[in-house]
C-alpha cells in the first residue's frame, strides 16, 4: 500500500511543478535561446550594484567602442538576436504552447475528471464571496482575457496584416495592462489565504478568501503572483521609457531585458492559466456559479470543501 | 563588355573627423518632413565632449541595412526595401508594436505619443527622402512620410544641409570613392573637393 504521508505524496504538487519547469527551463536555455549569459549576469549584477542601466559593463577601450557604447549601447549581440528569434519563431511555435495546454487540460480531465456534490435541499445557500471578492475576480477574468486577446493580436500580426483594428488592439494591451495593475494587487492579497496561518484577526478574515489552499492550487496562486508581477513590472517599464532618439542608448538594452522577461512571464501564466481554468471551472461542477452569485449550497461545502465551512464558523466564533 | 556586376545600393556615411555636431542635419530633416515634436529621425551622437582634441560627433538616422533586422521583426511585415537598397515601411500596416526599435541596433524607430489612449503610435524613420509606398509625391505620401527628394533626384535633405559635407549619401560606391579620396588627401591641402565655387 501506498505511503501517504510521505514526502513526495505531501510535496508532490511542489516537486511535480518544480521538475516540469526545470525541464522545459532546461529545453528552453539549452536548444532554443541564443544569448550571452554571462553578460547578462554581470548586467543584472551591475544594476543591482548602482551602475545603471545602460548596459555598459566594461569601459570602453577605444574612441571608436565609447561611440559605439553612447550611440548603441554595449553588446547587441548579447540579447538582441533573441528579440529577433523570439519575434518570428513565436509566430511558428505558438500553436505548440496551445496543444501543449490542451493536452493538460485533457490529461487533468482523463484523470482527475469531474466533481459534483450531492445536493438535496438547494435553498440552504451559504455566502463565501461577498460583492468586493467577486468585483475583484472578475474585474481579473476580464482584464486578463484582453490582455490576451491583445497581446496575441501582437505576435499574430502577420496573420492578420496590421492595419488599424490590429493597431488599436496594441494600445489597448499597454492600457490595460497598466490597469491590470491594482487588480493584479488586489487578487494577490485577498487570494493569499495562507495570511490566515500567519494572523488571525477580523481584518484579515474579511479580506481574505474563505478555505484553505491544496498544494496545486497554491503552486497556481504563487504562479499568478509571480507571473504576473513579471508581466506588469516589464510591461509598465517598458511603456513607461517611451523610445526617445537621445536616450535610446541609455536604455535599449535595459528594455530589451524586460521584454525578454515579458515573453516569459506570457507563456509560463499561460500555462498555469490553463490548470487554473480546469480546477475552477470544470473540476468542481457548480462552481462556476458560486463565483458569479457568491453562494454555495451548504452541502456542496460539506462535501467538496469542508475548509470554507470551517473558516465560517471560525469567524462566527471570533 | 564589362562582367562586373554593379549592386548600386543607397547609403548614408557621417565623417566622424568632420562633424562638427551643429544639428543642421536634424534640424533640415525635422522642418523638410514637418517632423513632430519628440520624434527624431536624425540625431548627433557626440563623445568626449569639451575634451580638446578627442571630441567626435557622428550624425546617426536608420542605416538603410542590407539585412534590416527591422524587417526580419516586424510582425506585421510593413517594412519592405526597394531596389536601390532604401528601407521603407507602410504606416498603414504598422501597429507600433515596437519590435522594430528592440531590433534596431541604431535606435531608429521613432514613436510619437499620438496612439490611441495616448499611448506609442506608428512608427517614424528616416526614410532617406524617399517617401513610402503612398503615390509619389501626393499628399498623403508627404503626410505619412515627408518629401520624395529621391524621386526628384534630389539628395536627401540632412546630407544637403550639412555644413561641413560630414554626412554624405548616394550609391555605396560613390560614397566610397569620396571617403578614399578624402583619405589620401589628408595633410595635403584641402581634404573635400570644391563644392562649386
Amino acid at each position: 500500500m501506498e505511503n501517504t504521508n510521505s514526502f513526495f505524496s505531501r510535496n508532490k504538487a511542489y516537486i511535480l511543478t518544480l521538475v516540469g519547469l526545470g525541464i522545459v527551463g532546461f529545453i528552453f536555455v539549452k536548444y532554443m535561446m541564443i544569448m550571452d549569459w554571462k553578460y547578462i549576469f554581470d548586467f543584472v549584477l551591475s544594476m543591482a550594484s548602482g551602475a545603471g542601466v545602460a548596459g555598459v559593463i566594461t569601459p570602453p577601450a577605444s574612441g571608436y567602442e565609447a561611440m559605439v557604447n553612447t550611440a548603441f549601447g554595449q553588446n547587441y549581440e548579447a540579447i538582441a538576436p533573441e528579440i529577433i528569434r523570439a519575434s518570428n519563431e513565436r509566430q511558428e511555435y505558438i500553436w505548440w504552447v496551445f496543444v501543449g495546454e490542451i493536452a493538460i487540460f485533457c490529461v487533468m480531465y482523463t484523470l482527475y475528471g469531474r466533481k459534483s456534490a450531492t445536493v438535496t435541499n438547494p435553498d440552504d445557500q451559504v455566502q463565501v464571496f461577498s460583492l468586493f471578492h467577486r468585483a475583484i475576480i472578475w474585474l481579473n477574468v476580464i482584464i486578463i482575457i484582453t490582455l490576451a486577446i491583445t497581446g496575441f493580436n501582437i505576435t499574430w500580426a502577420l496573420r492578420s496584416g496590421g492595419g488599424e483594428l490590429p493597431y488599436l488592439l496594441r494600445s489597448m494591451h499597454e492600457m490595460t495592462g497598466i490597469i491590470w495593475l491594482p487588480f493584479w494587487l488586489l487578487l494577490s492579497i485577498i487570494a493569499f489565504k495562507d495570511a490566515k496561518l500567519l494572523f488571525n484577526n477580523s481584518v484579515i478574515n474579511k479580506i481574505i478568501l474563505l478555505g484553505k489552499y491544496k498544494p496545486m492550487k497554491r503552486v497556481i496562486y504563487i504562479a499568478f503572483v509571480a507571473m504576473g508581477a513579471g508581466l506588469l513590472v516589464s510591461g509598465i517599464i517598458i511603456w513607461f521609457l517611451h523610445p526617445d532618439a537621445f536616450t535610446h542608448g541609455q536604455f535599449i538594452q535595459f528594455k530589451r531585458m524586460l521584454l525578454y522577461v515579458h515573453f516569459g512571464s506570457s507563456v509560463l501564466i499561460m500555462f498555469f492559466l490553463m490548470d487554473f481554468l480546469y480546477s475552477v471551472l470544470v473540476s468542481v461542477k457548480g462552481n462556476l456559479k458560486g463565483l458569479i452569485t457568491g453562494k454555495y449550497p451548504r452541502e456542496h461545502l460539506e462535501q467538496l470543501a469542508p475548509d470554507v465551512l470551517v473558516d465560517i464558523e471560525n469567524i462566527k466564533g471570533n | 563588355m564589362n562582367n562586373k556586376p554593379d549592386f548600386a545600393r543607397m547609403k548614408f556615411y557621417c565623417d566622424e573627423n568632420l562633424c562638427i555636431d551643429c544639428n543642421g542635419c536634424v534640424v533640415a530633416c525635422k522642418e523638410a518632413h514637418e517632423v513632430p515634436v519628440g520624434v527624431n529621425r536624425r540625431k548627433v551622437v557626440t563623445i568626449n565632449e569639451g575634451i580638446v582634441g578627442q571630441e567626435i560627433s557622428v550624425s546617426m538616422a536608420c542605416m538603410h541595412c542590407a539585412d534590416a533586422p527591422c524587417q526580419q521583426v516586424c510582425p506585421t511585415d510593413c517594412f519592405y526595401i526597394r531596389a536601390d537598397g532604401i528601407v521603407l515601411h507602410d504606416k498603414d500596416k504598422c501597429i507600433g508594436c515596437g519590435y522594430c526599435l528592440f531590433a534596431c541596433p541604431f535606435g531608429a524607430p521613432q514613436f510619437p505619443k499620438d496612439g490611441a489612449f495616448g499611448t506609442k503610435g506608428k512608427m517614424d524613420k528616416c526614410t532617406m527622402c524617399a517617401g513610402g509606398p503612398e503615390e509619389t509625391n501626393s499628399h498623403e505620401e508627404f503626410e505619412k512620410y515627408g518629401q520624395n527628394r529621391i524621386s526628384e533626384g534630389k539628395v536627401p535633405m540632412c546630407a544637403s544641409m550639412c555644413s561641413t559635407k560630414a554626412l554624405l549619401v548616394g550609391d555605396a560606391d560613390e560614397v566610397t570613392l569620396i571617403k578614399t579620396y578624402r583619405a589620401v588627401s589628408k595633410g595635403k591641402g584641402i581634404a573635400t573637393e570644391a563644392m562649386g565655387w
